[in-house]
């Protein structure tokens, strides 16, 4: 079992740089082979399943001069993560074959998503720091490329912020890294167990959580990201890119380390802050992709209060929404992808009517939206009520609080944005648009029908949860 | 086999008259085999692992004196720098346009360098030291102006100015030594040292004045942007890649390992000075609008690197300052190489007439990011592994505001560099420059070459580590104690 993990990772990381081969004879194949990498490494994910129901784990071990060891270890958490990340990968690649296919640079494109989505499941299954690091900044450079598609220097300049932020928030946790080196001798987590981590050690490591999951006061690159194209930022900015941070959260100081109680007064505060601040942003944001990526930022720091929380339950849910939130929010990012393609204007002043229009596009819209906001019985409202719950119990009501206040300004900015874009009158300039390709519409349909089906099967997702915490020994 | 470092180029630009009467064509094919048989016979050391622990010895007495030469963990790494750098500079001259008359003159000033740096790097004296110093610097001087062009010329001279003032202190310093330890080898230097008092003080920043002068660190670096820049397109790839790198940053390592030991005022002064090289060398870097003068400053900053892991004074640091070395070689030469195809394309290296030319030039602007992405730092590539192991190495060592700098001034080289990036490659192809066409295969390969060498040093960074570096922790046997 232990080379599935290393199928996983390697296959989608070393078939990435045949795909611009390949795409230099037909793009077919290419697109193809693209989606199949994706595939098998879903797969290879899924087949590592079995051993974790059982309550096993898989570790995969190399070792490596001056405590660089490559450990690879498929626990709950992995490869819950995994499966998350490579399903909505295979969705947005095959969403890719329609949005892109009259644009330059696909074969960097290709190669840049695929190697990309390789990271991301080497970055989940690693459990040395310094190959999380290794990991975290591969996808940091897949991230630049892509946000920099279009080539235009304005879109380039804005690459190169985001590129920048995150590598600063990056640097920052290295050194972090080499802190709780010098403090416990090893890079390994599952040699840090349970350890202490020096308040410095944490600081530094928050700054690269913070940056490369958009939280206040690095969240600004993640808006102006949205000049990608929009599998792109369905990809990066919703589902995979930015959970990357939660999950190092998770990993590193949920699964392993401790540390100063004091963070636990001030980590809600910066989250209840970013929140807040994001959610008011959406609210006057008048450019469809901004606003669903400021909703994103808010809708982070639900996760990051469930994770924050030193309590069983705010922690499952914290994990459960980052599923709800990859599956809902990929379908936004693709829905307006698909408005965005075919009205030509991403101003939602602009819009209207569309539903008359695009009525499948329009469905799957409402239905990741609703559960964003957190309407039973979609998927997000079981989160999000895990997460309330459990922010009370572990005796924080005014978090809490604050908190659902997030949630209701979160329902004011999806009702406006889904009522300028779709409901009222149709403008006279948008009258001949179209629905969008047919694996374009495939792709937002099956988000949006698994958005309401996880709510309806939320005992699954949740048993699974409990193996991962049952792992990460939280609340024993 | 020793002797042949210095004996074969030396050959090499001997024969090269004679050829340029009987067989001017074959003049090219010299230098490129000198280098490749140097690479071969490097490598095969490394991967045989003959140094792993110790070192392979010369001593022969002819007429009374002691020829000494040495190959240890650290010149194996520095020959094998050697021969690349010097193997892809050629390989990119043989289409640079030169006069065809003087392109045999040129070759011999090459392999004259050559003939230096790999002196320099199995000397085990300071006198010897110093004469190859000279030998590499007089080819540098000349290789510099070979154009003839005012520019050349002024950074030849500014060049030649600063190395006399270098020189004349190093040789003050090897004359003071001298007087009171009588003899030169660095075995009779550290014990002459180990007495202390204030002529080895003296002396010590005599030498420590001198290299950092020779290695362009801050603040003696007025003459390297200017030299880099105004050189020939592959004799700056030479200078910057390696010729600097060898005359400062070499014999610093060598000198402080077997001569003057970790003296704690020399090392936090070297800490400083290669914090200021490294913060100050980006920031100039961030606004120069030049190609090579942006490399130039970047250069500045990496040596800073380089000096920072030295001066942590442990192993950890002494094998990130080699790694860090040598990587700086590889990426360094690369995005050299880089600018030198953008000039031969395009023309010009000013930052505000070039702009998307990775979608005409794809190798280019693709070993381009590679180098980039090397040199700010970041993995895989092997830039992030050197220093990775510097920062470690000062943290652990206790310099942790040092570390600090080390970890953000990759920051700064980000920024320069992403600014690179976007005003010649990435982004849409500038008006003008639509008729742009990739160069030729001759000029792109050796970008191939190093972008490939950085890749696969940091994917098989154990591999390396085993072969390359950990012949390094044997010369802290070396050590002065």
């Amino acid at each position: 079992m232990e080379n599935v993990i290393l199928l996983a990772i390697l296959l989608p990381i070393i078939g990435a740089f045949i795909l611009p081969v390949i795409g230099r004879f037909s793009a077919k194949i290419r697109n193809i082979t693209a989606l199949l990498l994706v595939t098998t490494s879903f797969g290879a994910s899924l087949s590592l399943l079995g051993p974790v129901l059982s309550g096993k784990t898989t570790t995969f071990l190399l070792s490596m001069p001056l405590g660089f060891d490559l450990i690879l270890t498929a626990d709950a958490l992995g490869i819950l993560m995994a499966l998350a990340s490579s399903f909505v990968g295979i969705i947005i690649v095959m969403y890719s074959f329609g949005y892109i296919h009259h644009d330059a640079n696909q074969n960097e494109y290709y190669l840049m998503v695929v190697l990309f989505l390789g990271s991301m499941i080497g970055l989940v299954y690693s459990q040395n720091l310094i190959f999380i690091y290794l990991f975290w900044e591969i996808a940091a450079i897949c991230c630049w490329r892509l946000i920099g598609f279009y080539r235009e220097r304005e879109i380039v300049l804005k690459a190169d912020k985001a590129f920048l932020i995150t590598v600063f928030g990056a640097v920052a946790m290295l050194l972090g890294f080499v802190i709780l080196y010098s403090q416990h001798n090893t890079f390994n987590l599952l040699e840090m167990q349970g350890k202490e981590a020096s308040s410095l050690a944490v600081l530094l490591i928050m700054f690269g959580i913070f940056s490369k999951s958009a939280t206040l006061p690095f969240h600004t690159w993640l808006p102006d990201a949205g000049v990608a194209p929009s599998p792109v930022t369905g990809l990066l900015h919703a589902a995979v890119l930015v959970k990357i941070g939660v999950f190092a959260f998770a990993r590193i100081f949920v699964g392993t380390l401790q540390f100063d109680p004091v963070w636990m007064q001030i980590l809600p505060i910066v989250i209840a802050a970013s929140a807040l601040v994001a959610g008011g942003a959406a609210l006057v944001d008048t450019n469809i992709k901004r606003i669903i990526a400021y909703s994103t930022i808010s809708q982070l720091a639900f996760i990051f209060l469930g994770l924050v929380m030193k309590n069983p339950i705010a922690i499952a849910g914290g994990l459960l929404f980052i599923i709800m939130h990859g599956l809902a929010k990929g379908g936004l990012f693709l829905c307006a992808g698909i408005v965005e393609h075919n009205a030509h204007t991403k101003d939602i002043r602009q819009m209207g009517g569309l539903i008359t229009k695009m009525p499948i596009t329009t469905v799957s819209f409402a239905l990741c939206a609703l559960s964003i906001m957190g309407i039973p019985p979609f998927g997000g409202f079981f989160a999000k009520y895990m997460i309330i719950t459990g922010a009370v119990e572990g005796g924080n009501p005014w978090i809490a609080g604050v908190f659902i206040l997030g949630g209701f300004i979160t329902v004011l900015y999806v009702l406006r944005l889904f009522a300028l874009v779709f409901l009222g009158e149709m403008r006279t300039d948008l009258v001949n648009v179209k629905e969008g390709s047919n694996t374009m519409l495939a792709a937002v349909v099956i988000l949006g029908v698994l958005s309401l089906l996880a709510g309806f099967l939320v005992h699954f997702p949740n048993e699974f949860i409990q193996i991962a915490l049952e792992q990460m020994k939280v609340g024993i | 086999m020793l002797l042949a470092y210095i004996l074969v180029p030396l050959l090499g630009a001997a024969i090269m008259p004679i050829l340029r009467k009987i067989w001017q064509k074959g003049t090219d094919s010299v230098p490129i085999l000198v280098t490749v048989y140097q690479i071969i016979i490097t490598g095969w050391i490394a991967y045989q692992g003959i140094v792993l622990n110790g070192s392979l010895n010369l001593e022969r007495w002819i007429l009374d004196q002691v020829l000494a030469l040495r190959l240890d963990g650290l010149s194996l790494v520095a020959l094998l720098a050697i021969g690349l750098v010097s193997f892809v500079t050629v390989l990119f001259s043989l289409r640079y346009p030169l006069d065809e008359d003087r392109r045999p003159g040129y070759y011999a000033l090459i392999l004259l360098a050559v003939t230096g740096m790999n002196g320099l790097v199995v000397a085990t004296d300071l006198f010897s030291m110093y004469v190859f110093l000279e030998i590499v610097s007089v080819a540098s001087f000349i290789l510099i102006a070979y154009q003839y062009d005012e520019f050349g010329m002024e950074g030849s001279f500014k060049y030649m100015m600063l190395s006399a003032v270098a020189t004349v202190f190093l040789l003050v310093a090897v004359a003071l030594l001298f007087a009171i330890t009588g003899g030169v080898s660095f075995g009779e230097l550290a014990q002459g040292v180990k007495t202390g008092g204030p002529v080895v003080f003296i002396s010590f920043a005599f030498i420590f004045f001198a290299l950092a002068l020779k290695s362009g660190m801050m603040p003696f670096h007025g003459w390297l942007p200017d030299a880099y820049t105004a050189s020939p397109a592959p004799v700056s790839i030479l200078l910057a890649g390696i010729v600097t790198k060898i005359a400062g940053v070499y014999t610093m390592i060598r000198l402080v390992l077997e001569v003057f030991g970790f003296n704690s005022v020399f090392m936090n002064l070297l800490l400083v000075v290669g914090a200021v090289s490294t913060v100050l060398g980006a920031f100039f870097a961030l606004g120069q609008k030049d190609f090579k003068r942006m490399l130039a400053y970047s250069s500045i900053s990496q040596i800073g690197y380089i000096m920072m892991g030295l001066a942590a004074g442990t192993p950890l640091g002494l094998i990130g300052a080699v790694f860090h070395f040598f990587n700086h070689a590889i990426f360094k030469s690369l995005l050299f190489l880089n600018s030198g195809a953008v000039e031969t394309a395009t023309g010009t290296r000013n930052f505000d007439e070039l702009g998307g030319l990775a979608e005409k030039m794809p190798v280019t602007g693709t070993t381009s990011v590679i180098g980039l992405l090397s040199t700010a730092g970041i993995p895989p590539l092997a830039g992030f592994w050197s220093k990775l192991v510097i920062i470690v190495a000062l943290w652990m060592a206790g310099f942790k505001f040092f570390a600090f700098i080390a970890v953000f001034a990759s920051i700064i080289t980000l920024a320069y560099l992403l600014l690179l990036q976007r005003n010649v490659f990435f982004g849409k192809i500038k008006q003008g420059l639509e008729g742009i066409r990739e160069v030729s295969p001759v000029v792109y390969w050796p970008a191939i070459i190093m972008a490939a060498i950085t890749v696969f040093s940091g994917i098989l960074f154990p591999l390396v580590y085993d072969k390359l570096l950990n012949p390094v922790n044997s010369l802290l046997g070396l050590l002065a104690k």
